[in-house]
Order: structure tokens, then sequence, then C-alpha cells
């Protein structure tokens, strides 16, 4: 077996890096793939906060990279899913306590029992990224419809295309809100790709119950109800090959729709 | 009264109890280890008064665990008449011994003895009294050997079970939370580290005792000064230096020691805190805290308030329960303050003024 190493990627911080990659592992592993996350954010690391797994880190990168344990011993199985496996980033230390050529091989070493290699980046184009990349062939960019991620995002696809070893990536548009485009307010995905020219592989809705997700320890993907949680299941099904149509997130209109709305909203039963 | 005697079996001695309550505590757990099954029991129950019915759940206590009561020593008139009714002997020790007599400074050693003899009581065979008692060097010697043995046993152990591919695996141990009496019934069984926990304390516990054989045999009192010293020794974190912070650890910071850590402020999650010895948290332990680093197991955690991550003492490994698994720091205004320590191979978490 020859895992995809995956990088998910943004350049600029605060675009739902860390969310989309718990989302997109807890979701590809929920269709039975084996997936393992690595956390490259060394000194700021949070992806084991959002799953939930912060009480069960014994050991770290770090602790691998410096043989004070085996790889198999510093991979954190999820609570519900065993087909999930975080590897942690070290909290007291900084980028420089990994090379690129040691993350190169932690991800060489993983391919052969990992069907998904999900890295998370941290924010900026130092050395960090520069580790996060090393071992990756393919690459999720992360952008919000804001000018400065745009912008960021722009200066990472460059960075991306000039590296060797990217052999493809892919644009995921965050935070997204159909009505503020509808107003003129918000950068539409048609202007992004535009702006980016590269492939979409999904648009994920702002949705309040993120915030919650991420105080609870639990990935948006297992609400079957959330808008953004049944987005990031999309994004994952694209990623394994299925051809899976872009969610309609607009909200409906005129009189008839709304009435709709406040008696399903009402019920409880969210369309 | 009558002398009594007891061969392929052990003294109890819960003399210090004031209630029923401890002295069951104390035996159930003294009796639990696999070691003192099937042996006969002195039982030293001190000024006590028990009544028949107390008596009678007592030996039936020490029955259920394949022992039996030779024979008991009190000091309550009380106590005597019940035993005389259940036909258990009252009789004092044949070498007639005093009890060492410990004031109120000296409880908390005491309570470190107590610890260390159920270390010895779990594995050696032959007779054993307490340390107070004055004993010739000929039985220091055999005491000697007998930790020896032990030491030579949980080091083949070791080998057998300590396989690092499955370590991982064993490493989830439920944060108990529990009081007091309830320990037994309550605690979560841990796997992980089981024998490598103990030896650290033989070696300890060995070597003090040869730098007792040295001295010469007619000397007791230079012996006894040495039987203090072991007792202490095996809650050799007082003697340690100790590091003094003053301010909030946050995120990230990470604080060593070859000694004790006093913090007085908060450790918040992501942080930190390993020191050889105790650690003291005067405010909310919300990080990582790993007590006797260099595999102490008698070293203790202390906070204001526990909401730690993980804990350590020794090496042992506790995490906290998914339950309250929230992650930011609650704040509160109720500060209950609380002590963590091993017990069995498994950090106990229990209110200090319980303790």
């Amino acid at each position: 077996m020859s895992g995809r190493v995956i990088v998910i990627t943004s350049g600029k911080g605060g675009v739902g890096k860390t969310t989309t990659n718990a989302n997109i592992g807890t979701a590809l592993a929920k269709m039975g793939k084996k997936v393992v996350m690595i956390d490259t954010d060394l000194g700021l690391r949070n992806l084991d906060l959002l799953l939930g797994l912060e009480n069960r880190i014994v050991y770290t990168i770090v602790d691998v990279v410096e043989e004070r344990c085996k790889l198999k011993q510093a991979l954190v199985k999820d609570k519900k899913n065993p087909n999930l496996c975080l590897l942690a980033a070290a909290q007291t230390r900084d980028k420089t306590a990994v090379t690129e050529e040691q993350l190169k091989e932690i991800c060489e070493k993983l391919q052969k029992d990992f069907d998904f290699i999900l890295v998370d980046c941290p924010a900026g184009i130092e050395q960090g990224f520069q580790n996060a990349v090393a071992g990756a062939s393919e690459a999720i960019v992360v952008t919000t419809p804001e000018m400065s991620a745009v912008r960021d995002a722009d200066r990472i696809i460059g960075l991306l295309e000039a590296k060797e070893e990217i052999k493809s990536y892919k644009l995921l548009l965050n935070r997204y809100r159909p009505n503020m485009v509808n107003a003129n307010d918000m950068m539409s995905v048609d202007d992004v790709v535009e702006i980016l020219s590269a492939e979409l592989i999904g648009i994920i809705p702002e949705d309040t119950g993120i915030i919650t997700s991420t105080n609870k320890g639990e990935p948006i993907v297992n609400d079957e109800k959330s808008l953004a949680g049944q987005a990031y299941n999309n994004v994952a099904r694209r990623i394994i090959g299925e051809d899976v149509p872009f969610l309609n997130l607009e909200e409906p209109k005129g009189m008839v729709a709304k009435m709709k709305k406040f008696f399903s909203n009402l019920i409880g039963k969210e369309k | 009264m009558d002398k009594g005697y007891i061969e392929n079996g052990f003294i109890v001695d819960v003399s210090n109890a004031n209630r029923t309550s401890e002295i069951i505590y104390e035996l159930s757990r003294i009796l639990d280890l696999p070691d003192a099954q099937c042996k006969k029991v002195c039982l030293k129950l001190g000024s006590v008064d028990l009544s028949a019915t107390e008596l009678t759940s007592i030996k039936a206590l020490v029955e259920s665990m394949n022992s039996e009561i030779e024979f008991i020593n009190t000091s309550s008139n009380k106590t005597a008449q019940s035993a005389e009714e259940l036909n258990i002997k009252v009789a004092v020790l044949e070498n007639n011994v005093p009890t060492p007599e410990f004031d109120a400074d000296q409880e908390k050693v005491n309570q470190e003895l107590e610890k260390a003899l159920d270390k010895i009581f779990g594995n050696e065979n032959s007779e054993i009294k307490t340390f107070g008692q004055k004993k010739d060097i000929k039985e220091l010697k055999e005491a000697s050997l007998a930790a020896e043995d032990t030491i030579n046993d949980s080091e083949e152990i070791k080998d057998e079970t300590v396989n690092p591919e499955s370590q991982m695996e064993t490493v989830v141990v439920e944060e108990v939370k529990t009081d007091k009496n309830d320990v037994i019934e309550e605690a979560v069984q841990s796997t992980l580290f089981e024998e490598t926990s103990e030896k650290s304390i033989y070696e300890k516990f060995n070597s003090e005792l040869e730098n007792a054989n040295k001295i010469d045999g007619e000397d007791i009192k230079d012996i006894d000064y040495n039987l203090d010293d072991l007792r202490k020794s095996l809650r050799e974190t007082e003697k340690l230096p100790t590091l003094y912070i003053q301010r909030t650890l946050r995120s990230g910071q990470s604080i060593k020691s070859e000694g004790n850590i006093v913090i007085i402020g908060d450790v918040n999650p992501g942080s930190e805190v390993i020191a050889k010895g105790d650690i003291t948290v005067w405010g909310i332990l919300g990080g990582i805290a790993h007590a006797g680093s260099d595999g102490n197991s008698y070293a203790r955690i202390r906070a204001l308030k526990m909401n730690a991550i993980q804990l350590r003492i020794g090496d042992t490994f506790a995490r906290r329960p998914d339950s309250i698994n929230i992650p930011y720091i609650q704040k509160t205004d109720t500060f209950v303050p609380e002590e963590a320590s091993v017990r069995k191979k498994q950090i106990i978490i229990h209110k200090m003024h319980e303790s």
C-alpha cells in the first residue's frame, strides 16, 4: 500500500486549515480509509484539541525524530474511529526541532500503513511550511473569500508550483456566505477561482456549529444535519475520486420558501 | 496475657486506627496483596473498643482472603472480652518488644512507614515485624537478602512483560477520583509499567539496609538511628531542593527541576511541569504534571484545583476522563485542594482535608 500524502496549507492564519484537516480526516476515516493526520504546527498545536485527543498525547513528532519512541507508539488513535490516527506536534518546542528530511522520512514510513496522510501546515511561508510540504505529493490550499486570504493563497500556490514533489493542488473555499455574495459584499466563488486559476475541491459555508464543535473536540462531519459537515463530507468524497456536485448554499427566496424554512425549523427538520 | 508466636505469618499493626472502618480499610488493603494470602495474621488493635459483631466482620474479612487470625493484641478490655466470646486468642508478642511510640509530629513519617511495610508484606515470605522494634543484626540481614530476592524477581518479570510494541495500547488509565474508603472498589487497574516503579524503591531500601549491616552489631542505638533514616528515605522528596516560581505557566512553557517545584499561580493547558520530587501548584493545574520523573513513585502532585490533562507520577500515568475533556480552563471561585499519589500502581486523587 502506498498512501497519498496531502498537505493542507493556506499561508494566512485563521482561515481554517486545522478545521479542514480534522474534518476531512474524520470523513475519510468514516468511509473506511486508514487515515493519519500529522500536526506540524510545532509550538502552536491545535489539531489534538479539535479531535478531543489532547489528554491522550504522550509522545509527539519531536519524540519520534529524537528517537525517544517508535513511530507507532506516537500515533494516537481516535476515540471513535480506529481508522483514524494523530501524530501530534510538540507544544514546548519550535519549528526548528524537525527538519524537512525527517518529515519526509516519517511520511514515507506512514505511507506503507495508511491510505491517507494529511499534513496540517502552520501559517506562514517559513521553515514550518517548508517542513510540512517536504513529504507531500498533493496539496489543498484553504482560503476564504477575502482579499488578504486570496492574496496569500496566491503566494502559496506560487511556492507549491515551484516544488517538484507537489504533483497537484486544489483550492478549498472556506467560510463562504452566499447572502453577502448576493449583496455584493463578498467575493463570489467565480471571482476567487478566476484570481487563483486553480481547481476547486469544495466550498464550505460559514457555520456557527464549527465553533461549538471545536470547543467540544468533536469534528463537525459527525453532525449530519450541519451544512458545513455535509460540505466537508463531499470534499472527502471528491478526494477519493467520486464525482459529487457542489452543495446548493443559496438561501431559499420568496415568501413560500421562507415560510417553509420557518416551519421546518420549527419542527426541527432542517433541509 | 499470653505470649504469642506466629510462624508463616505477619503482624498487622492497626493500633493507630481510631475507627472500625479504618481498620477494615487498612486490612483489606494489606491482605489484598497476593503474597499476603494463606498466612497467619497477628492483629495489633491498640486501644479501639470493638464489639463481638465488629470483630466477627474483621475475622470474616481476614478469612475471605484465605488467611486466618492467629491472635490479636489489644489494650481495650471490651475488645479482649469480644475476642474471648469468639475464641480468638489475645496475646502479646513473644519477643516482647515495646511498640514504638509515635508522637503527633511523626504521624506523617508513620504513614510512609505503613506504605513501606505494604511493599514488604507483598513480597516477603518469612516472618516480618515492624521497623520500630529493636531487631538484631541477623534479622536485618535476612530482611536484606529477602529484599534482594524481590529485586531479582521483579527484574525477571519486567523482562517478560515490557513489550515496547504494546506500550501505547495500554496507556489508558482512567483518572480515579475517589474517597479514601472507596479506593479499592473504584480504582481502575493499570497494566502499564507495573514492575518498573518498584525496583528503584527496593534498591534504596536495600542500600540503606546494607549500611545498617556495616555497623557493629552490639551498638543497637546506631542501628535504630539508621532505621529512622530508612523510614525517611522512602519519602526522600523532603530532602530535595525546591524550585519556587511565582507566575502563571502558559501554553508551551515547560519547567524541569531536579528537586521539588512550587508554583504560585496557574499552570495552563499546554504547559508541562516535570520534577524529580513533588509538584505543588497554588492555583489551577491544567497542564501536564510529572512528579518523581526519575521513577520515584512516592512523589506527589498537589493543586488548589486539579484539572490536569495528564498526571504522571514515577512511571504511572493517568489522563483526564473524556467526560470532562474541556479544552479551555475552568475558572472557579471554589477551590478544593487535592493531592495525587500512587497507590497500588494507580494514580489516586483525594481531597487534602481527607488525607
